[in-house]
Parts: structure tokens; sequence; C-alpha cells
């Protein structure tokens, strides 16, 4: 059941807090037995359930507010009491009031290291009190900052980055355009390659995102490189499932991948995510997963294939025929698919679109035509405007 | 030998010696009218130990007496042949023969073990003044001389009379008492036996050598600073100084007396083996510790001069010893750890005299790093000069856990004291040892080190080590005693892997630059030995070794074609052919391997070499035990060639475009251009053999001559790899047929083709499959019937060469883009992003079709990056990324650079071969300086 599950990993990368609701979602899927979740739960437990000491809390802050509050002119002592307010505001679980706090710190504080993790500190809260749209703003805003900070060492910057993926999944995976926004930020190169040094394992989040993805088809080949090259150190049924089909062309192994993804998906904290339709409970995820992984298998089998018998290919699909049948129906129709049903004998035939030489050879040549002239273009432009500079002067 | 008298004899003795040794000093400048008298006395007493000598005779070692004899007999040609040249007045061969004796000289009196001047020599040096004197007295005949025999007329008067004043004396003695000289010359001639005998009794019998040298301390007293064999008789002298009460002997004599010692170094006629010894017997009378240890580090650099040349190395037995001292200096480093040792204080005139009881710490200028590489690299010299088949190079090889005792015990030492710098330049030396043993070699060393002592001393008193027991033995016991703490046994965890390990963090946090690059390189080569390509792999690019290689020192550079060698090979073993390929092809596109890995000297055709360039290069040789299988490199790379080159020579029968592998081409060519093909003898003839039938598509005949080499016997996982090996060669057999055949059929049942190459349904299936998606083959399968289906695509020549225009123009309109890009700082105004891309999209586009035109030219998603990195904007990006993130963070760098490398791999080798080319250019280059 536990197989390929990355809680573990992908802790040691999050903040306690933002654990905690990884171990709730595992405890709801009962992967592990129950005592071990609440064993490691229970540090962040003891202390939260400690009312005595969020107590104790209670006057200093109040203290501070007031000092904010009644006096203007606040010192530099009570600007940091601040954030060490705030840190104790969400060390005990109040994480609205955290980010209010943090703000605040952040446009009185001087101290650019500490306003770096007071954001942070605002990134957190706004996750764990799911305030998606807030947090993706914090999100860019503290990408901008590692991009453009010089950290002391390489190593920093990527342990900075990498945090930074890990804490992202919460919000791409719920934001309305996290699913673009993930392929987005972990295709460019710098973040594919943190990945690729030391976080090989958010590889499936990257995985299933492309797969999801209909518009960025363009991505999977990248990524099956990328995979590829990690297969060493990184492998769970995800990413074999694009390798048996886009590297081994290996049709049944691809289709046996799929059925492991399954599960894979539904134990996974980020993807397994449920939503109630209704009465019944779907995992979103999941559905868009198979439809397009179908899909994909349906691609590649015709490609090379001339003639496909329904039965196999249903198989291979994990549909029934009737319901292959209605679906390639559909494709035909929607004239996706270039092919005939031969009801009687019970295949697909493909149509070959023997391609014309001719063709070819003007299209690759049409774009160069197009390119030239834009670059003639921009040459005639920019002399244009030395000239009129020249002339202007 | 002669410290043995001192055994035998009374106090009384040596106080009189040391009264005379005073005398001596202090007569130094007297007149040497006293000296007639005592010269006759001592002249007798030289008659009678020779007749001594000749009569104990009888029991002579035969061993010792034949080199002494050898060499006597040498002498006494060479002064037969100085008369000869006398009768014939020839000055030329005279002269010649007089440096010849000069030369021999020396040799004669360090194998006769005296101190004396062979009578003969002096007995040659007065016949030669007279002939001197007589040839300028007749004017005459000097001007009848040719000029050239006038010329050494002139050289050898100059010669002799500076040579001449060494031995003043004894010419003077011989010309006093000619008759005695006489008569011994008479014997040296004409009883050969006699002197043998004579010789051998003057090893054999120490207590009568005592005597004897003991009338050569009163014989020669004031020629104390010229002859090279003069330092014997202060060390003589020393010994007696030094033979007082221990009491008696202060600080101030050790200190000046060593000091007088050091200052005699490099000059003319100092013996360097006699320095040791003096040297080492000051330690045993060191009145400090301190002390002990300045010492210690003089004989510890006399010991490294002892061998001059750069070529040779030092002698074994010298070398151990200095192991011996190296570990002593770390016994007492270790005991008295206020001792601090270093170079950059100078330290006080007095420094050494402050006693064990002192609190303070002391200063000791030595360099313990500078002594371990000394040793490291003289041990690493006797293995290239030894014959590797020879039984004194196992033996050799055996004491390296000597060394790595030391090495490690400085290490541990340095990393005490904090100086963690040179801890690392230490940890170096032991991963330099390390890194190219595998586990069994490792296992086997581990097993050596913890082998009982015992057992390797016997073998060293085999090979006789009793000059070294006698040197241990000669002399008072030493005043500081220092025991032995320091571990004499290396000590090794259990793996290869896991020492490297420890020494690498070491490094890695404190080494300067070149170490590191070096550890890197070792490291690397390390994991490539264990199998582990992809750590070896990931290593290499994150480390961007690459780049910097060709201003690396030559060593490193060749550590470095090394690694690249060994990662060919555990790629290879691993199945990557691709990469193995990669690896290997730059080593072999030069035909210079050897060269370059260091495994011997090629001989070029065309270009000489000066024998200093062979000089140079012969130091850089690699000792045999750490040498790469060369025709097991050779297999390999040839074999990955030929799995690459087959199916694509098979695809682009069209056109001649780019090879992959010139070097298989060419070789390929020169075979096919034979008449007659024989049976194949060498690697080359078997790969060859293989080619051709892979090239018809049989697979089996291939893997069988492939098999047959003698080589794959040299590889641990021997079965492993055939299978490995006979899968590739199926795989591509059955790419090669269909590209061969494919036109002939209309279609091809999956399971003839699954019985033609006896091949999985599956992974004929999946070959096949591949082929097709990356248009390689034209055809699609008919599912129901399991049948390739080929599709006529006829390509005329008119549409092949478009495609080509089209693909060139391609490049052409990117270079463009890249210049005016260039231009406006990189900046992509004008140009919309999105038109960009489509441009880009439609270069893919060219390369695709290409592919499709061409054949295969690697995976179609590979063409796609090449496509990818058409955009240099992109490309630039990199750069620039890499920049920032420095060497750890930028795997990025990595894995850009590794696709980079994918990238060159796969669109022929110009540009890999043109870096390659740079590099082994410059490694040669500075190879010729």
């Amino acid at each position: 059941m536990a197989d390929h599950d990355l809680t573990a990993r992908l802790a040691a990368h999050l903040d306690r807090h933002l654990v905690f609701p990884l171990l709730e979602f595992l405890q709801e899927r009962e992967i592990y037995p129950e005592e071990e979740i609440l064993a490691a739960k229970l540090p962040l437990h003891a202390f939260l359930r400690d009312p005595q000491r969020v107590q104790l809390l209670r006057p200093d802050k109040q203290y501070n507010l007031h000092m904010l509050q009644d006096r203007f002119q606040i010192g530099p002592d009570q600007i940091e009491a601040l954030y060490d307010d705030a840190k104790f505001q969400f060390e005990c679980g109040y994480y609205s009031d955290v980010t209010a706090y943090l703000h605040h710190y952040r446009v009185l504080s001087t101290n650019s290291e500490r306003s770096v993790r007071a954001l942070w500190g605002m990134l957190a809260s706004e996750i764990l009190t799911r305030n998606w749209v807030a947090a993706l703003e914090e999100l860019n805003r503290l990408k901008e900052i590692i991009d453009s900070m010089n950290f002391s060492s390489p190593l920093n910057q990527l342990q900075n980055r990498i945090w930074l993926m890990h804490w992202s999944l919460f919000i791409f995976f719920n934001h309305e355009n996290g699913r673009n926004g993930i392929i987005d930020m972990f295709f460019h190169d710098r973040y594919l390659n943190a990945i690729q040094t030391n976080a090989q394992h958010l590889l499936r989040y990257l995985a299933i995102s492309v797969v999801v993805n209909k518009r960025r088809r363009n991505m999977l080949k990248e990524l099956i490189k990328v995979i590829q090259q990690e297969r060493h150190s990184y492998k769970d049924p995800v990413t074999d499932f694009l390798e048996c089909l886009y590297v081994n062309y290996d049709f049944d192994g691809a289709q046996q991948k799929l059925m492991e993804c399954e599960q894979v998906i539904l134990n996974d904290p980020f993807l397994g995510k449920r939503i109630e339709v209704g009465n019944s409970n779907t995992v979103p995820i999941r559905d868009e997963f198979f439809e397009n992984a179908r899909l994909f298998i349906f691609e590649t089998y015709c490609r090379i294939h001339r003639c496909i018998d329904m039965s196999i290919l249903a198989e291979k699909l994990n549909m029934k025929y009737d319901e292959a049948e209605f679906w390639i129906m559909n494709l035909v129709k929607s004239s996706k698919l270039d092919a005939n049903i031969d009801s009687v004998s019970g295949t697909l035939i493909h149509d070959i679109n023997s391609f014309c030489r001719h063709e070819q050879i003007i299209d690759s040549l049409k774009n160069l035509n197009t390119r030239s002239y834009m670059l003639a273009q921009n040459i005639v432009d920019m002399s244009q405007a030395a000239r009129q500079e020249d002339k202007g002067d | 030998m002669q410290s043995s008298r001192f055994w035998g004899q009374g106090d009384s003795e040596s106080e009189e010696e040391e009264e005379e040794v005073e005398s001596e000093q202090g007569s130094d400048s007297e007149d040497d009218g006293g000296r007639g008298a005592g010269g006759r006395g001592t002249q007798n007493r030289y008659l009678k130990t020779q007749e001594d000598d000749s009569d104990e005779s009888d029991s002579g070692h035969r061993v010792i007496r034949s080199l002494r004899d050898k060499r006597n007999d040498e002498m006494r040609s060479i002064v037969d042949q100085m008369r000869n040249a006398m009768k014939i007045n020839d000055w030329v061969s005279l002269q010649e023969s007089f440096e010849k004796l000069n030369k021999h000289l020396e040799k004669v009196v360090r194998v006769n073990e005296s101190t004396e001047i062979p009578k003969m020599y002096t007995k040659a040096l007065v016949l030669l003044e007279d002939f001197l004197a007589e040839a300028l007295a007749n004017k005459e005949a000097k001007k009848k001389m040719s000029s050239s025999n006038a010329k050494a007329l002139n050289a050898m008067k100059q010669k002799l009379k500076k040579n001449n004043k060494q031995y003043e004396d004894q010419i003077q003695k011989c010309r006093e008492h000619p008759e005695s000289f006489e008569d011994e010359a008479a014997d040296d001639i004409d009883d050969d036996t006699d002197d043998d005998e004579d010789s051998g009794a003057e090893i054999e019998d120490p207590l009568e050598v005592g005597s004897d040298s003991e009338a050569d301390d009163k014989e020669d007293p004031d020629n104390d600073n010229t002859g090279p064999w003069t330092t014997v008789n202060k060390k003589d002298k020393m010994d007696k100084q030094f033979l007082k009460d221990p009491s008696e002997i202060t600080w101030d004599i050790v200190d000046k007396k060593l000091k007088e010692i050091v200052a005699s170094r490099g000059k003319k006629g100092t013996g360097r083996i006699e320095r040791v010894e003096q040297l080492t017997f000051l330690t045993r009378v060191a009145k400090t510790p301190a002390q002990k240890l300045e010492i210690l580090f003089h004989v510890i650099s006399a010991q490294f001069d002892v061998n001059p040349s750069l070529l040779g190395h030092m002698p074994v037995k010298v070398w151990k010893k200095c192991v011996n001292n190296m570990l002593l200096v770390l016994d007492i480093l270790q005991q008295y750890p206020n001792i601090v040792v270093d170079t950059s204080v100078e330290p006080d005139e007095k420094e050494t005299q402050k006693g064990a009881d002192y609190n303070g710490t002391i200063h000791v200028t030595g360099d313990l790093v500078a002594f371990l590489e000394r040793l490291d690299t003289e041990f690493f010299k006797t293995l290239q000069c030894t014959d590797p088949y020879t039984k004194d190079y196992v033996q050799r090889l055996r004491e390296e856990p000597q060394f790595l005792v030391v090495a490690q015990n400085v290490q541990d030492y340095l990393e005490r004291v904090g100086n963690l710098k040179a801890a690392a330049k230490v940890a170096l030396r032991r991963v330099e040892l390390v890194y190219y043993k595998p586990q069994e070699v490792y296992d086997a060393m581990r097993k050596l080190a913890e082998q009982p002592e015992d057992s390797v001393e016997e073998g060293d008193a085999e090979t006789g080590d009793e000059p070294q027991a006698m040197d241990d033995n000669r002399g008072p016991p030493p005043f500081v005693v220092i025991p032995e703490i320091v571990p004499r046994k290396p000590t090794f965890p259990d793996s290869g892997r896991t020492l490297m390990d420890g020494l690498m963090s070491l490094i890695y946090k404190y080494g300067d630059e070149r170490t590191k690059a070096r550890a890197m390189l070792c490291d690397i080569y390390h994991h490539a030995i264990s199998d582990e390509f992809s750590v070896a792999r990931d290593l290499l690019l994150m480390s961007h070794l690459q780049d910097g290689v060709q201003l690396m020192d030559i060593s490193s550079q060749i550590l470095f074609n090394r690694v690249m060698a060994q990662l060919g090979l555990c790629a290879f073993r691993a199945g990557l052919i691709n990469e193995a390929h990669g690896c290997l092809t730059e080593l072999y596109s030069t035909g210079r391997v050897k060269e370059l890995l260091a495994q011997g000297v090629q001989q070029s055709r065309y270009h000489e070499k000066t024998p200093e360039q062979e000089r140079l290069e012969r130091r850089r040789q690699m000792p045999y035990h750490m040498h790469i299988n060369l025709e097991l490199l050779e297999a390999t790379h040839l074999i990955c060639a030929m799995l690459i080159e087959v199916p694509n020579m098979a695809a682009s029968t069209y056109d001649k475009r780019r090879p992959m592998s010139k070097t298989f081409r060419r070789l390929l060519e020169v075979s096919e251009r034979q008449t007659f093909v024989g049976p194949p003898e060498n690697v080359r003839d078997h790969v060859m053999a293989a080619t051709r039938a892979l090239n018809k598509g049989d697979h089996q005949k291939a893997f069988s001559v492939v098999s047959s080499l003698e080589i794959w016997k040299l590889l641990r996982n021997r079965e492993h790899v055939l299978e490995m090996l006979k899968l590739k060669i199926k795989e591509e057999a059955l790419r090669t047929y269909l590209f061969s055949y494919s036109s002939c059929y209309e279609s091809l049942s999956l399971n003839q083709l699954t019985t033609m190459f006896d091949l999985s349904e599956q992974h004929a299936h999946s070959i096949v499959s591949k082929m097709m998606m990356h248009e390689e083959l034209h055809a699609s399968w008919d599912q129901p019937t399991k049948c390739i289906v080929f599709h006529s695509v006829d390509q005329t020549r008119l549409q092949g060469l478009l495609f080509h225009m089209a693909d060139k123009l391609s490049v052409l309109v990117e270079s463009n883009e890249r210049a005016y890009e260039a231009k406006t700082g990189g900046t992509l105004e004008g140009l919309p992003p999105r038109r960009r891309g489509e441009g880009q999209d439609s270069s893919n586009l060219g390369r695709w079709q290409e592919n499709f035109v061409q054949g295969r030219q690697g995976g179609g998603n590979r063409s796609g990056y090449a496509g990818r990195g058409g955009g240099s904007g992109q490309g630039g990006g990199y750069q620039r990324d890499r920049g920032n993130q420095g060497s750890r963070g930028g795997y990025s760098g990595g894995g850009s650079r590794f696709q980079d490398g994918r990238g060159r791999n796969q669109s022929g080798s110009s540009a890999r071969g043109g870096d390659g080319g740079a590099r082994m250019v410059s490694l040669n280059r500075t190879g010729r300086v």
C-alpha cells in the first residue's frame, strides 16, 4: 500500500505545520498504522493543545499590539518583537493572524533576511488557511526574491528553490490556474535543475500535471527526457508509464503501469484530493489523468498501426468493448482521428496519410521565408530608427 | 662496519683519539716539516697491516670480493691504458683515461670501504706528473704535436694541477718512498688473488679494518675538506667526539655539528649517503626531543637528496628508512604536543634547546606534507622504473601499506593540529593510491596490511637488510628515547568506497582547487570501476571538470583521460552503448591513446621526438599496475562504434552524410580495401569481421566473433556483459536488416523477425515500433495479423537534395537570427516571442525531416533537443545561470551540459571532435615544450 508514498521525502522539505495536512490525509487513507501517524503528529499536537503555553503568549502579544497602536514612535526592538510574536502565533496555530502581523512587519522592517523569513511565514499561513489566491501571490514574490538574491552559497539557493517547489505543491493543486503554474515554474531551467539535483521525486507531480494539461503537450518531450535521465534515482508508476509509452513503446507495460498509477494517485496527499459532486466522491485528478493517459496510448498506438482489433484496443484502453467503440466513434466524428471502424470484423482501420514529399519541402521552406523576412524587417527598422535619431540630433 | 670497533675498545683509547683529534685541529696550519717522520711510521704500519690482511685472508667472502675485484681491475686497466698513451705521447687519450680514472676512483673507494686512496692511483698521478713535466720541458716535441694533442696537453696540465693538490701529501710520500708504492703497485699488478683476499679480509674482519682506518686517521689529518672519502674520516672523528660520556655531550656540540653537516650539502665531494649516516648518528645523540626532531627533518631531506637525478628514483632501502624516520617524527610529535612544526615561523636560534619538560610551544621548521608528497613521488617513480614483470615490482607494491600508514598518521596529526588544508593534501595522496583499486584489489591490500609484521619482515630479510640493522646498532643508545606511539599498521575500512568517502569529504571541505579537482576525478574513477555509472556521470557533469581540463596540469589531464576511459568501460558494462561511445571516441580520435593515458610511448612516424621530450614523457608514465587494459578499451570502443555505425550506415545508403564515428569508418574502409581477408588476429580484426557479419544481419556470427576475444575474461561480470552484448547485437542486427531490406518487402510478420533474430516478441515489437515512431522505417503494424506493412516511400534524388537545402537554409537563418540577437544585446525585440517559438518549431521540423529522410540519427526525441539547442537566447540563459550558481547548485549547468554533450554526440562529432582535438593538442603541446 505504501510502496510509492512520498510523504516522508516531501516532509523533509516542508514546515512541520505544512506536514500536518499530509499526515491527516494519510490517516484518512489508512495507509500506515494509526499509531505511527499519531506518533508523528504528536510533537505538534502536544504544543498546540497545551493551553497554558498559549495563555502565556497572550499577554505578550497584547502588549506588543498595545505598543504598536498607542505609540507611533516604534523602535526597531518593537518591530522585531512583532516578528517574534507572529512566529509564536504561527507555532500556536493561529494562522490567520500571522499573515496580518507579518505583513505589517515587512512594511516596517529593514532587516532583509528576516523579512524574507517573514515572507515564508506568510506563505505558510496562507497555505494553512487555504487562501490560495493570496498564497500564489506570496509564492511569486518569494520566487522573485530567491532568484534575485545572491546567496552565500549556491547550495543554499538550491535548497531554497526546493523548499519553494514543495510548498508550492499545496497551491498548485488547489488553485484554479495551478496546473499551468506548476508547469511554468517547474520547467523553468533553474527549477528543473533543482529537481534533477536534489528532489527527483517531484517529477511525479510534474508528470501528472503535464499529462493532465492538454494545452501543454509540447512539454512532454522534455519531461520524458528528464525522466530518462533521472531514471536511476527516481521512478514510480507514473514516470514508468510515460517511459513505457514513449521510450519503449511497450503498450502492455504502459497499460499495467497505468493500473498502478491509480493507487499512487489516490494515496498521494496532493493528487488524491476528493471532491464531492452530488453524492459520489470523485478524485478529479485521477479521472483527468486516466482520460488523458488513455488518449496518449491510443494516439501512439494508432500512429504505428494500420489495422487494429477493437477488442484488443479496448483492453489496452482499459475499457469495455462498447465503451471503447463509442469513445472511438466520438473521436472519429470530431475528426480527431482519421480512421474508420470496420464493424463486421471488429477492427479499426487507420488511413495512412501518405505524406507528400513536396508538401514537406514546401513547409520547411515556407517558414524560412517568413523568418528571414522578419529579420530583414527588423534590421531595416533599426537602421531607420538610427537614421532618425541622427537627424534628430 | 668501522663503527663496530668502538664496541670492542676501551674508553682509554677513545680518549686518546680524542686528544689526537684535538691536536690535529690545532695543528692544521702547521708546516709539513714534522710529517716526514710521522709519514714513515704510518707507512710501515701500513705495510704491516697489508701483510696481516693477506695472512688472514683465507676465509674471505666470495660475494663481496667479486665486486671489489672488478672495480680494482678496471682501475688497473685504466692505469695501463694511461701508460700506453704515455708511450705514444697521445695526450688526447691520456686525458680521457685520466677522467675515467678519477670517476673510477670514487667507485673504488666506496667499494673498498676504506678511506685510503688506492696506491695505484697515487702512483699513476706521480707518473703522470713526471711525464707532464717532461713533455712541457721538451719544447720542440710540443711544437710538433698536433693541435688537438697540444690542446689536450694544456688541459691536462690544468687538471692535473688542480687534482694533485688534493693528494699533495700522498704524492709527496710516494716521491719520498717510491719503493713502498712500487711494491704495492707491483703487488696489485701481478698478484690479483692476493688483492682479492686482501679485500675479502678487510670486509670480513672489522677489527682489522678498524686498526687500518685508525692508521689512516693519523696518517692524513689535514685533508679533511678535500676528497670525497674524507667525509668518512670526519664521521669517524665525529663518532669519537660523541663517544664521550653521554653527559659530556651538550646541546651546543650537537647543534654545531648539525650545522656543519647541513652546510656541507651540495658541496663537491660530499658523499650523499655518508651525510645521511652522519645525520642519523646525530639523531641518537640529540639532547632534546625538539633537537631530535630537527635533526630528523634533516635526515629525511638528506635521504631525499641521495638520488640527485629527476629520472632515477630513490633507492628502496633508503625509502624504507625514510618511512621509518617519518614515523619517528610522528612519534615525537605525538608525545610532545608542545612541539609545533611549521614553515612560517623562523625559529629561535636556541629554540630546540628547550627540553622535554619545557611547557611552551617549541617551533621547529619543517614541512611534513612536503616530505610525504616526496615520499609518494619516489614510490611512484620506483614503480615507474621497475620492470613490472619482475619480483621487485611486486615486492615494491607490497610496501604500499607502509606508505599509507605514514600518510594516515600524518593526516591524523594534521587534523589534530588543525591544519586541515594540509590534511586535505595528504588525503589526496591517499586517495590517489586507492582510487584505482577495485574492491577485490582493495581487499587484498587490506589483508596484506593486516598480516602480522613478521612475514613481511622475513621477505625483507631475504633481500638483505643487514646494513639497516647495523645502522640501528651503531653508536651509543639514543639519549631521547621515543616509544612507538603512532600505529605502525594502517587501518582500512571494509570497503574502498567508505575510505574514499571519508577522504573525499575532507578534501571537498578544505582542499584547494587543484586538490579538489584531482580528488573529484579520482572519485569519479572509483565510482566508474565500481559500476556506478550514473553517479560517476553526475559527478563529472556537476563538477564542470570538462570545461577546465585544458587548463589543468598534464598529470591531471592524464587523470582526466583515464577517468573518461574508465567511464566509457563502465557505461559499456551497463549496456549504455551511446554513452560509452561518447566517452571513448575522443580518446581514439587521434590514435594516440597510449600517450593520452600515459601508458607507454607511441612512436609517431612523422614527428621525431627529442630526447628531452621523451624523458618528460617517460616521467609521466603510469606504473603498470594502474594501467587500463588497452585491448579491452579498444574492443569496447570499436564495438560501441560498430553497434552505432552499422545501422547508421545501412540507413543512409542514399547519401554520404557525416559518420558517427570517423575512426570506425576509416578502419572499416581500410579493412574493406584488403584483397584477402584472413582470420581475425587482433582486436581490430575481430570487430571488423563482426561488422561484416552484422552488416548482413548475421547476428550469430557477429556475436561469436566478438565473444571469441580473449579480453572478455578480464571483466568481472563477464557472463552478464556478454549477454548484454548479445542482445545489443541482435537488436542492431534487426535494425540493420530492416534498414537494408525493407524496400524488398511488402509485409513482414513479427514471427519471422523474432525467429530470425532470436528476440522476444515484445522486444522486437518495441524496436520496430520505435523505428516507426522515429520515422526511420516507413511502415505500420497490422495488428490482427501481427505484420509489418511497409509503405513504399520513394524519394527522388532531387527531393533528397531539396531537403538538404532546406536544412542548410534553416541553419543559415538561425545563425542570422543569432547574429541579430547578439547585435541587439540578446533582446528579442522585433521578433515577437510567439514568432520565435514558431521559428524554433520549424527548425525542429526541419531536423525532423532530415531525420526522416536520412534515416536514423539517434532518437527522434533527441533531435528534439538538437532543435532546442538552436535557440540561442535560451543557451545564453544557461550560460548566465551556470555562472550564478557556481559549482554545486549548478547541476543546472550540469544538466544542460549533459544535453549539450548528448546533442553533440548524436549530431555527429564535429563540435565534440573539435573540442577533443583542442584538448589533445594542448596536452601534446605542453608535452613538447
